[in-house]
Parts: C-alpha cells; sequence; structure tokens
C-alpha cells in the first residue's frame, strides 16, 4: 500500500500528510478527558460507598449498610449507563466539537471504522465492573486487605486498558495511563514508599487513577498540538500550489477539452 | 505524466486525497484549517472529488447546524495509490536520465 503510515517516506515527501494525520487523529485526547472525569467520580463513589459499607458493617449497623450497598451498586450501575447509553456519546461527543470547535472533526479507528466494540470486549468491560464491585465487597467483608486494593485494580485493569488501545488504535499516549497504573500496583506490592497512609487509604487507588490518566491525557493533547502543526506545515509545503505564472490543473484540463480551431 | 490522474493531480485535491487517507472521515471545518483553502474553493473540489467518485460526503445536523463529513472511497483510495505509483515510476524515470 503507498499511502501505508507506516512507510518510511524521505523528508519532503507529500505521503508523510497520511502519518501525521493519523497521529493527530489519534491523539486528541478531550473526549477521553471528559469521560475520565466521569470515571474518577464513579469511582470514587464505589471507594466511598465501600468505606462506608465496610464501617457499617463493623459497627453493626444494618441500615447504613443496606444503604451503602444500595449507593454502590447504583454508582456502579451509573458508570455502566454513561458507558453504553446514546445520551452521554451525544454528550461527550458535542463538548468535545465545542472544545475544538476551529479544529474540525476528524477520527481514526484503524480497521475498525463502525467504531462499535465487539461484544467480548464489551463484555470485559462489563467484567471490570464486576471485578471491582467483586473486590470492594471482599474488602468489605474483611476477605481481603484495603492495601491491595490497588493491586487487585490494576490486575485487570492493566490488560483490559491495553486490550482498549491495542483495538482502537490509540496513540502511544494510552499505553501511559494502563503501563503506569500497572507499575504503581508493583511498585506498592514491592513496598516501595509511595503509599498513603489508612487515614487515606482510598487515594491509594484514586490518586494513580487521577494523576497517571490527567497525565497521559495532557501529553496527548500536547502532541496533538504538535501533529496537527506538523500536518499543517507539510500539508501546505510539500504540495505547493502552482505557480501562479503557470497554467492550473483545471485551467489546463478546460484546455485540453477545447476544441481548437483551425 | 499524460498518464496521471489530472482530477487528483491538482495540489488541493491532492492534500484533501492525501489526508482523507490517513483517517477514517474529517469534516470541513478540519480541511479548510489544515489545507488553507477558502471555504467556496473546498466546495468546490469536494464536489469534483464526489462527482469523480473518489469521497462520500454526508451531510448531517447536530440541532440546526449543518455538518459535513467527507470519507475516501475506496476507489478513491485505490486511485491515490495509483497516482503515488505513477509518480514515483516518473520520478524514478527521471533520476535516471540524470
Amino acid at each position: 500500500m503507498t499511502t501505508s503510515a507506516k512507510n518510511q517516506y524521505q523528508a519532503g515527501d507529500p505521503r508523510q500528510i497520511v502519518r501525521w494525520a493519523r497521529r493527530y487523529a489519534q491523539s486528541r485526547t478531550i473526549s477521553f478527558l471528559v469521560q475520565w472525569v466521569f470515571i474518577v467520580v464513579m469511582v470514587m463513589g464505589i471507594g466511598l460507598a465501600a468505606s462506608l459499607t465496610q464501617a457499617a458493617h463493623q459497627e453493626g449497623k444494618t441500615a447504613t449498610f443496606a444503604l451503602s450497598v444500595i449507593f454502590m451498586f447504583l454508582a456502579a450501575l451509573a458508570l455502566v449507563w454513561f458507558s453504553v447509553s446514546r445520551w452521554s456519546g451525544e454528550l461527550v461527543f458535542s463538548i468535545t466539537n465545542w472544545l475544538y470547535g476551529r479544529e474540525g472533526y476528524v477520527s481514526y479507528s484503524g480497521n475498525h471504522p463502525d467504531k462499535s466494540l465487539p461484544l467480548w470486549l464489551t463484555g470485559l468491560g462489563g467484567g471490570l465492573l464486576a471485578y471491582h464491585l467483586l473486590g470492594a465487597l471482599l474488602i468489605s467483608f474483611n476477605y481481603m486487605h484495603i492495601k491491595y486494593m490497588q493491586p487487585w485494580s490494576a490486575a485487570y485493569m492493566t490488560p483490559y486498558l491495553i486490550l482498549m488501545v491495542v483495538y482502537q488504535r490509540l496513540g502511544f499516549w494510552a499505553w501511559l495511563w494502563p503501563v503506569l497504573y500497572g507499575l504503581h500496583a508493583i511498585a506498592l506490592m514491592l513496598g516501595l514508599p509511595i503509599r498513603f497512609g489508612w487515614e487515606l487509604e482510598l487515594f491509594n487507588i484514586i490518586a494513580p487513577i487521577f494523576t497517571y490518566g490527567l497525565i497521559a491525557i495532557l501529553i496527548g493533547h500536547a502532541y496533538s498540538r504538535y501533529a496537527l502543526w506538523k500536518l499543517k506545515s507539510l500539508t501546505q509545503t510539500t504540495i505547493p500550489e502552482y505557480d501562479e505564472a503557470a497554467p492550473d490543473g483545471d485551467q489546463e484540463e478546460e484546455r485540453a477539452e477545447t476544441p481548437t480551431n483551425g | 505524466m499524460d498518464d496521471l490522474d489530472r482530477t487528483i493531480h491538482e495540489p488541493a485535491r491532492l492534500r484533501i486525497l492525501t489526508l482523507l487517507s490517513g483517517v477514517d472521515e474529517a469534516d470541513f471545518s478540519f480541511l479548510l484549517n489544515t489545507v488553507g483553502l477558502t471555504k467556496g474553493n473546498l466546495s468546490s473540489h469536494m464536489d469534483k472529488l464526489e462527482k469523480a467518485g473518489y469521497v462520500t460526503i454526508v451531510k448531517t445536523f447536530n440541532g440546526r447546524i449543518p455538518h459535513t463529513d467527507f470519507r475516501l472511497t475506496p476507489e478513491g483510495r485505490s486511485a491515490l495509490e495509483k497516482y503515488w505509483e505513477e509518480l514515483d515510476a516518473i520520478r524514478a524515470m527521471h533520476d535516471a536520465r540524470e
């Protein structure tokens, strides 16, 4: 394929436009920022509910225990609804278009132009939720220490997000989140001094999600600025306009189609 | 040079097609912003590319605001690939002569 972005072309070859158009489309991270904010809020909601459930269970407060379990499931349902509903998709699309207004819309999804995820990957998304709920319940009933919450989460989240990145053909920035999240889990298990104290135990899962997600998204956004600059520059320099003194393509074409007299 | 597809050989249309070959779809604002044409010129080139069967135009509305997306067709993709192959061959011949 001559226009493949994988081909190496010399500097000044217009086919480099293909690669940079793709890199730009892959690095538009504002939509991820919007989704990320929602995910962080939901994770905090589930985490808070898990803490309440644990406290209520230990203190034998049945009503609070029941309410916090209901809240935990409602937060989980809201997360599922946000992930699959058309309304949330349109909301993210509108916010993204508003923020990228002057740049316009462009998309790249590799070999999956319909943009819908296959059933098995959607299923893994549901599994992610069930897995975290299971973790929250194990902690609530003291079957697992809360210090293992982040490594427990990373054991599923890291491979799941890597699959999503590969499937959706996202840019290099998207690898940062799952890789840093996985490395953080390893660091916690090795006992490196990066752990929040027991009174801020929830931050051991919230801070990595928040921080690494933000780092990845901001790096992606910064890279998209560079990619757009590079794309504009390549588009306008590697394929120059015709010299004004020379006939342009259309005029030449029209002349060729016009019969001459004599 | 006679073998080159004249629809593609025009610089603005070559820019548009090369850009579209790297992505799934792009809208009017993106092409306007990147290719550096006036709205009228861009519309005119897109009409020519659509008539040639090289792009598809999808017009929708976001509320009351019209939105136009463009996609490269399989015919457009193969015509562009053929164009680059022919241009490479011409360049190679030119280099050999020198």
